[in-house]
């Protein structure tokens, strides 16, 4: 797909490269997110990569009528949060949840942001790169959670 | 010399009321150890891969109906046995020791696959209990990953024998210590 | 006089899994509810970065369990991307043939399934009993049942045995005469079958691309996409198949797509045996070898729909993070919205109809 559309849109805010998109700033992120929903249908993964002491996530779009995709790249930092696209691409809820969920990243706006794969009370955040897999961890039963 | 009957050490003959009382004794526990080895009722329970294979006993290939296992008992209050089949994982584990705390004694449990011994595949990993035995009495395990369906048949086998020889861990007044 | 919620628990008969679904229903109508998953979470993704690129094979073969060949292929695919090689055309021969062959496998345990959570004891033991002679074959070629671990990063381990055509033509004789004749009477001719079934469960086109749901449940609704005719991998532009679409969108026209896909496939098989060629089945790497600082993304057609994976790589042995994609993921979480309406009997109908499987969506 044609991307120099996004260069005469948005001017020197993104970097293209083949058919990945790295953006600046991570607040330039709402207004890109709005121009591709014109072109793409639905959200297909989000890659969340833990590279201490950034977050760099990787948005993939697709679309049904053929096989074209585009990649967005955004890098924040350890403490900060970001904002939510699931008002303009429902099914990017359940995969915010999980990043969530793994990583401690904070979603703003989001309708119902809770854990989806562990419950509620588990300790941690397991796929950060300093969780280590312990002794401890391995024998732990687990019956003294609630949820 | 008097004549001590209350010491436990002293050697004594039988009379032959207590001879008919143990003789009958015995003659019951045959009859209903007999009665319950040969219809045990296992829970419809499977998580994950080996729930597979447990359908595939249940099916017409490898018949489970002739050995009297029939797979009727979708409550646990009319469950005799469970084969704990697929990986347990620590969110499940509440849920799996509510459903054995509610089938009435005497009941028997089996760990189907490898993930149920010891961990398995997942051995190192943050959300699997390595080898249920950590959390409920264990009578038969099964290896394999998965095993196959004619090993079902073995391990039922091997529980009607350890039933007849009241050896088993689960039995008629409950689990004895772990 | 109010609504009641109704929990439908972990624990269930054991087709479908641990799902856990909290509906609220009054009197008979079914208005909405919640679902819940992460009882099967097994934490793949951590334990891929924590064993060596081969060693990760046995764990990839227990994602979708009732179809492991696929995902294994998906895996050494995306290990081939990065590292840049090529493979021999046997060995893309022998991946289309094995792909089809756990197709056809995970479609009857769907019809298997439906039909007992229908009450229709019949149809689960005959599909089982088709579904065993297939298991033979796959256990000639490499020696497992259910978790064959066969295929290793530039084709396959071992070669196909000898007399493989004599083997698979009979059996797929068989499976094509069953289907035709001796399943029509018990279930998608059957007059009982059909009232159960249409009407029942609609899936719009609009929550399907709202949600972003792929496979047979976006074909019986009307959209023609299919990933091995629009970006075609292996050899499947040299084969000659069609693709199976219905408009009405019920539980009956899931139904009818999967036993279509399945008379195609056998299609598929025919051409393949008589066309394989001969010579070397693998391009042979060593155990243990790095790959070089990169990122790599592969999609294919899985039985339930298109799954993909995410390498990214640091130049050491291990992974550095893995990402899987499954289809069935974004089937139940648009479950809530397809339950709105129906009758609380027909609860079941509905989530055996859409397929899921719970060791791909928790991973």
């Amino acid at each position: 797909m044609d991307l120099e559309r996004f260069r005469e849109r948005f001017g020197d805010k993104v970097k293209i490269d083949k058919n990945i998109l790295t953006l600046a700033d991570k607040k330039d992120l709402i207004r890109v997110v709005k121009f591709v929903s014109k072109y793409f249908d639905v959200l297909y993964m989000l890659i969340v990569v833990h590279r201490p002491p950034k977050f760099e996530l990787n948005y993939i779009f697709s679309r049904y009528q053929d096989q074209e995709i585009i990649q967005i790249k955004v890098e924040i930092s350890d403490k900060e949060n970001i904002a939510s696209i699931s008002n303009i691409f429902k099914s990017a809820e359940w995969e915010e949840r999980e990043a969530y969920d793994m990583f401690g990243i904070v979603f703003r706006d989001h309708p119902d942001l809770r854990r989806i794969l562990l419950p509620e009370d588990w300790p941690g955040h397991p796929m950060r790169k300093d969780f280590v897999v312990t002794e401890e961890i391995k024998h732990w039963t687990g019956l003294d959670l609630k949820f | 010399m008097k004549v001590d009957d209350a010491v436990p050490n002293e050697f004594s003959y039988p009379g032959l009321g207590e001879i008919f009382i143990t003789n009958t004794r015995k003659f019951i526990n045959k009859v209903l150890s007999w009665g319950r080895a040969n219809s045990l009722w296992p829970l419809t329970f499977g998580t994950s891969c080996c729930a597979i294979e447990m359908m595939v006993y249940g099916a017409t290939k490898v018949d489970a109906d002739r050995l009297g296992n029939l797979f009727i008992g979708d409550s646990p209050r009319q469950a005799d046995m469970i084969f704990v089949s697929g990986t347990i994982t620590k969110k499940m584990a509440r849920r799996l020791l509510t459903v054995y705390q509610q089938m009435p004694a005497p009941k028997y449990v089996v760990a189907v696959g490898a993930c149920n011994i010891s961990g398995g595949l997942f051995w190192d990993s943050y959300n699997v209990i390595d080898g249920i035995d950590r959390i409920m009495p264990v009578d038969v395990y099964i290896p394999g990953c998965p095993p196959r369906p004619e090993q079902f048949l073995d391990a039922v086998k091997v529980l009607q024998k350890l039933i007849n020889e009241n050896k088993t861990r689960g039995g008629v007044y409950g689990p004895r210590e772990i | 006089m109010g609504e009641i919620e109704l929990n439908i628990g972990p624990v269930h008969p054991a087709t479908h899994g641990v799902l856990r679904l909290k509906a609220r229903v009054e009197k008979d109508t079914v208005l909405g509810g919640d679902v819940e998953i992460g009882y099967l979470h097994r934490a793949m993704e951590k334990i891929a970065e924590q064993r060596l690129f081969n060693s990760f094979f046995p764990n990839v073969d227990k994602l979708e369990y009732v179809s492991a060949l696929n995902w294994e292929i998906l895996y050494a695919s995306v290990l081939e991307k990065a590292l840049g090689i090529d493979i021999p055309p046997r060995a893309k021969y022998i991946r289309v043939i094995l792909a089809e062959i756990q197709r056809i496998m995970s479609h009857l345990i769907f019809i298997g399934a439906f039909g007992q959570d229908l009450g229709n004891i019949t149809v689960f033991t005959w599909a089982l009993r088709e579904r065993e002679l297939l298991m033979d074959i796959v256990e000639k070629i490499s020696g497992g049942r259910l978790a064959p671990m066969y295929l290793r990063v530039g084709g396959t381990e071992y070669d196909l045995p000898e007399g493989f055509d004599s083997m698979i033509l009979p059996v797929l004789d068989r499976l094509e005469e069953k289907v035709n004749k001796d399943y029509k009477a018990v279930t998608y001719e059957n007059s009982l079958f059909k009232m159960r079934t249409k009407g029942v469960g609609v899936l719009t086109r609009d929550t399907v691309k709202k949600y972003g749901i792929t496979g047979p449940n976006m074909r019986a609704s009307g959209i023609e996409r299919d990933l091995r005719r629009s970006e075609p991998y292996f050899v499947y532009d040299s084969l000659d198949f069609d693709i199976p679409v219905e408009d009405a969108g019920d539980s009956y026209a899931r139904f009818m797509v999967r036993i279509r896909e399945i008379q195609e496939s056998i299609k598929i098989l025919r051409q393949a045996v008589r066309a394989l060629p001969k010579g070397n089945y693998i391009n042979k790497q060593p155990w243990m070898f790095k790959i070089p600082p990169t990122e790599a993304f592969v999609r294919q057609e899985c039985p339930r729909g298109e799954g993909a994976m995410f390498l990214v790589t640091d130049g050491g042995m291990k992974a550095y993070r893995l990402k899987i994609r499954s289809p069935s993921f974004y089937t139940v979480q648009a479950m809530p919205e397809i339950i709105k309406g129906a009758r609380v009997a027909d609860l079941f109908t509905i989530i055996a109809s859409l397929d899921p499987v719970m060791g791909e969506v928790d991973r």
